[in-house]
């Protein structure tokens, strides 16, 4: 796309005076070791009841951040342990808090913390980048990320966009059909379900097909949205992040990971019939002497029917997970010192994902800790970073920084952010 | 820069050559890193080869990150020491390094020691096996058992009268017992109320208002609502009249049932398994889903046993108090229990495919122990009498005899 930046891969372009070196990431872990970091995670959480948790984290991170090697130096994670402490015991509180009253039936208190939830959700992504990039430091550097709560809220608005298309939604059936929008009123207030559906008319369907879309369209773009900051706002020193993906590229990966998962759920719906035929075939001849073991065939083809599903899913879980990667790490760098590239073929990723999904079936987790270095391992060496003029010239143009509080990964850590990847 | 010159005058000590960050540019700045030992552990110095001679700047203990050793054998090609605000420092040499940090005093931590030595990790997973299986085993139910205290009667009320209507709509029908038998067994179901010990209160101060309702279906049953309402189904009543059992047979049901409100088992089992989801989920969270659900639901399973124990001593105390026999209820007990087991050995080749079914589904099995006084009709027709259905003719016998072995003896 830009002749000038794509060029300074292989083959230096000649309009940069300055040599550029290319320094491929390493990761130096193993599997077999970070299965020990694991397991004595996991020993000393249950043996604390769970209050390990954020020193298991600290592990975690400080293990995989001292094994990748950025241009030879080792990324180093600084987060301070006793605010991440803090940061889990405020989760705590708030957890059970929020547990009381829902068993305690406090509609309002319930309906406060959800509500909250939803208007902080930004806050609580900012604060985790922040603390993410804040705890990072590579050759006594600091990462920051300096986006103003404001630039997040902005870059939020599609959140509130999906509430809005919801809304318009529900009044835009109520206009068509003022008798459907009721008994959809009636349908939300009757848990039990006796009122009647409402005639679905195709303008009705239109509308809710319509509303689908733009959230998906939405979501997609508040994924845009925070990568494109985080990356923006990022600073090593008195560099910061570069960005060229643009919202398209966003929506052709999704595009595409859809048609991957379509593709695997006609394959293996297609895989199963001809199964399924074969054993209609073979009840049909034992159907006279054992009659009861038609259940046992059904309820088995039930389950695995159930489990293939989730496995087709996988896949194409994978693949937009390789596709997002190699978007991000082949189209971003740094002001103008430093650029990545990527050459992670998403093929292989996808196959490894799925050796790693069984053998974590298989194992009932035991091989996740493997499985976790080697899809890290894969991703993090695909990844070159071709540096300007040698990599002991960035400034620290920052000076002192206040530490992050913790609490803001400990709710990200909560919601699924995963420290790692 | 890569490789710092080792012979520079060298202070005493050992000296492990590194390169130093210090947080203003990304340029290193070659270093030899002394370690001094001192009672809290070993302080670090940094010798700057670039002006030797120079005073070197020395780092307490507390004010510098130790990076942890992963593995004994193979030491990390380069670590990071984190100086806080100072930058860091870079060391090649790892094993010299780990060397001198172990000759300076330097005390792994725990999680340290159990990375690198194979006796320390083994040594704290049988304490983990020990201290989880403690915990399962008593911690669970004596936190249910504490915090149920905070729960208040209100929400069992509404709970049950959810579930009453809910059961209403589904597998209840109205019962068929005449008039005059229904008043019968209240008036003898409120005289037992009347006459609780209260020596038996597990939790002093609720006061339930028990009632007894009168339904028909789910075969031969009787079960406990919490918050006091007590159902028993008309097939109940037919099975005590066909095996000749006088009243007291189904008195001694309905104290069980009691039994089951006054400890406030439903209660407890709700509790239970939010302690216990949170507790295996935090723990065995990192596991995997299948370990801690496993765990919950054979946990759950475990009490549902337990408190139908609590339940029959209940009754048996209650009924030796009112000085009525408990050998009817066990009669009835097993009688159930056999027609239950004909009905089975009638059905079998069906019973032996839903119990495949059940056994392959265990998400099922956990939904219905979690709910369990919720749905009976998700266990079979008499959970609430024979949930354990194995135990019977021990529960059976030891009723009929008056006493039981698992009972707190009481004053």
């Amino acid at each position: 796309m830009d002749h000038q930046q794509s060029g300074a891969g292989a083959a230096p372009a000649s309009n940069f005076a300055q040599e550029i070196d290319a320094h491929p990431l390493e990761f130096t872990g193993s599997g077999g070791e970070y299965f020990r970091v694991w397991i004595v995670n996991v020993l000393l959480t249950i043996l604390t009841l769970g209050f390990y948790t954020p020193w298991a984290r600290r592990r975690t991170a400080q293990y995989f951040y001292g094994h990748t090697l950025v241009a030879g130096s080792p990324l180093e994670f600084t987060a301070q342990q006793r605010r991440m402490v803090m940061g889990f015991v405020m989760l705590v509180m708030i957890t059970i808090a929020y547990n009381i009253a829902v068993n305690t039936g406090q509609d309002t208190a319930v309906s406060l913390f959800l509500l909250a939830g939803a208007l902080l959700a930004p806050f609580i992504w900012g604060s985790a980048m922040r603390f993410r990039l804040g705890s990072t430091r590579w050759r006594g550097l600091r990462l920051q990320f300096t986006a103003s709560w404001r630039e997040v809220y902005v870059a939020s608005w599609p959140v509130f966009a999906i509430a809005l298309v919801w809304i318009g939604v529900f009044f835009g059936i109520q206009y068509l059909a003022p008798e459907s929008a009721g008994a959809l009123q009636e349908l939300a207030a009757d848990e039990s379900g006796e009122a009647d559906l409402p005639t679905m008319t195709a303008a009705i369907w239109g509308l809710v097909v319509l509303g689908l879309l733009l959230s998906v369209l939405c979501f997609i773009r508040l994924e845009y949205n925070y990568k494109s900051l985080l990356v923006l706002r990022a600073q090593v020193g008195a560099e910061s992040g570069r960005w060229k993906p643009v919202y398209m590229d966003f929506i052709k990966v999704w595009a595409a990971t859809v048609a991957v998962f379509l593709l695997f759920v006609v394959g293996i719906s297609a895989g199963l019939a001809v199964l399924a035929g074969g054993s209609f075939a073979l009840i049909a001849g034992l159907k006279d002497k054992w009659g009861a073991l038609i259940f046992v065939v059904f309820a088995v083809a039930f389950i695995a029917g159930i489990f293939l599903m989730f496995l087709a899913s996988a896949p194409a879980r994978a693949y937009r997970e390789a596709r997002m990667f190699q978007l991000m790490w082949d189209n971003i760098g740094l002001s103008q010192v430093a650029r990545f590239k990527c050459q992670l073929r998403t093929g292989r990723y996808v196959l490894l994902r799925i050796k790693n999904l069984f053998l974590t079936l298989l194992t009932l987790g035991l091989y996740r800790p493997f499985a976790r270095v080697s899809e890290y391992r894969m991703k993090v060496e695909s990844v070159t970073l071709h540096v300007k003029g040698g990599v002991d010239q960035v400034a620290g143009a920052m000076v002192r920084q206040q530490q992050q509080g913790g609490i803001g990964d400990a709710l990200a850590d909560a919601a699924g952010l995963d420290l790692i990847g | 820069m890569n490789a710092p010159p080792s012979s520079a005058a060298a202070p005493p000590g050992t000296l492990v050559p590194g390169r130093w960050f210090d947080g203003l540019s990304s340029q290193a700045r070659p270093v030899l890193v002394g370690l001094q030992r001192t009672p809290k552990g070993p302080s670090l110095a940094l010798h700057p080869l670039s002006q030797p001679g120079a005073a070197p700047t020395v780092f307490p203990w507390g004010e510098v990150g130790w990076p942890e050793a992963w593995s004994e054998r193979r030491p990390q090609q380069r670590v990071v020491v984190d100086l806080r605000d100072q930058g860091s420092l870079e060391i090649d040499a790892v094993a010299q390094w780990h060397a001198a940090l172990a000759e300076a005093g330097a005390r792994p931590s725990l999680a340290e020691r159990m990375q690198t030595r194979w006796p320390v990790l083994l040594g704290v997973t049988a304490v983990a096996v020990i201290g989880l299986t403690l915990f399962y085993r008593y911690g669970t139910p004596w936190a249910a058992t504490e915090l149920t205290r905070f729960v208040p009667l209100s929400w069992e009320t509404s709970v049950a009268s959810n579930v009453l209507t809910q059961m209403d709509k589904g597998t209840l029908k109205p019962s068929k017992l005449p008039q005059e038998r229904q008043a019968a067994l209240k008036a003898r179901f409120d005289t037992l109320v009347q006459a609780l010990p209260t020596q038996l209160q597990r939790y002093p101060g609720y006061a339930p208002t028990y009632t007894l309702s009168f339904r028909s279906g789910m075969g031969a049953n009787a079960f406990a609502l919490p918050g006091g309402t007590v159902v028993m189904t008309d097939g109940l009543a037919k099975a005590a009249e066909k095996k000749g059992l006088s009243d007291d047979a189904l008195i001694g049901v309905l104290a069980h049932e009691i039994g089951h409100v006054a400890n406030r088992h439903t209660t407890r089992m709700v509790v239970q398994q939010g302690v216990l989801q949170m507790g295996m989920g935090l723990a065995l969270g990192d596991v995997s889903g299948i370990v801690s659900t496993g765990a919950s639901v054979l946990t759950g399973l475990a009490y549902s046993r337990n408190h139908e124990r609590e339940a029959d001593c209940f009754a048996i105390a209650v009924m030796s108090h009112a000085k009525l026999p408990t050998a009817p209820m066990g009669k009835l007990l097993l009688a159930i229990a056999q027609d239950e087991d004909d009905e089975e050995k009638a059905a079998r080749k069906k019973a032996a495919t839903a119990a495949k079914e059940g056994a392959s589904a265990p998400a099922e099995g956990s939904a219905s122990t979690t709910a369990e006084p919720k749905s009976p009709e998700a266990l079979g027709p008499v959970w609430s009498l024979l949930s354990s259905h194995p135990d019977t003719v021990e529960r059976a016998t030891e009723l009929e005899q008056g006493h039981a072995m698992h009972c707190p003896k009481r004053g």
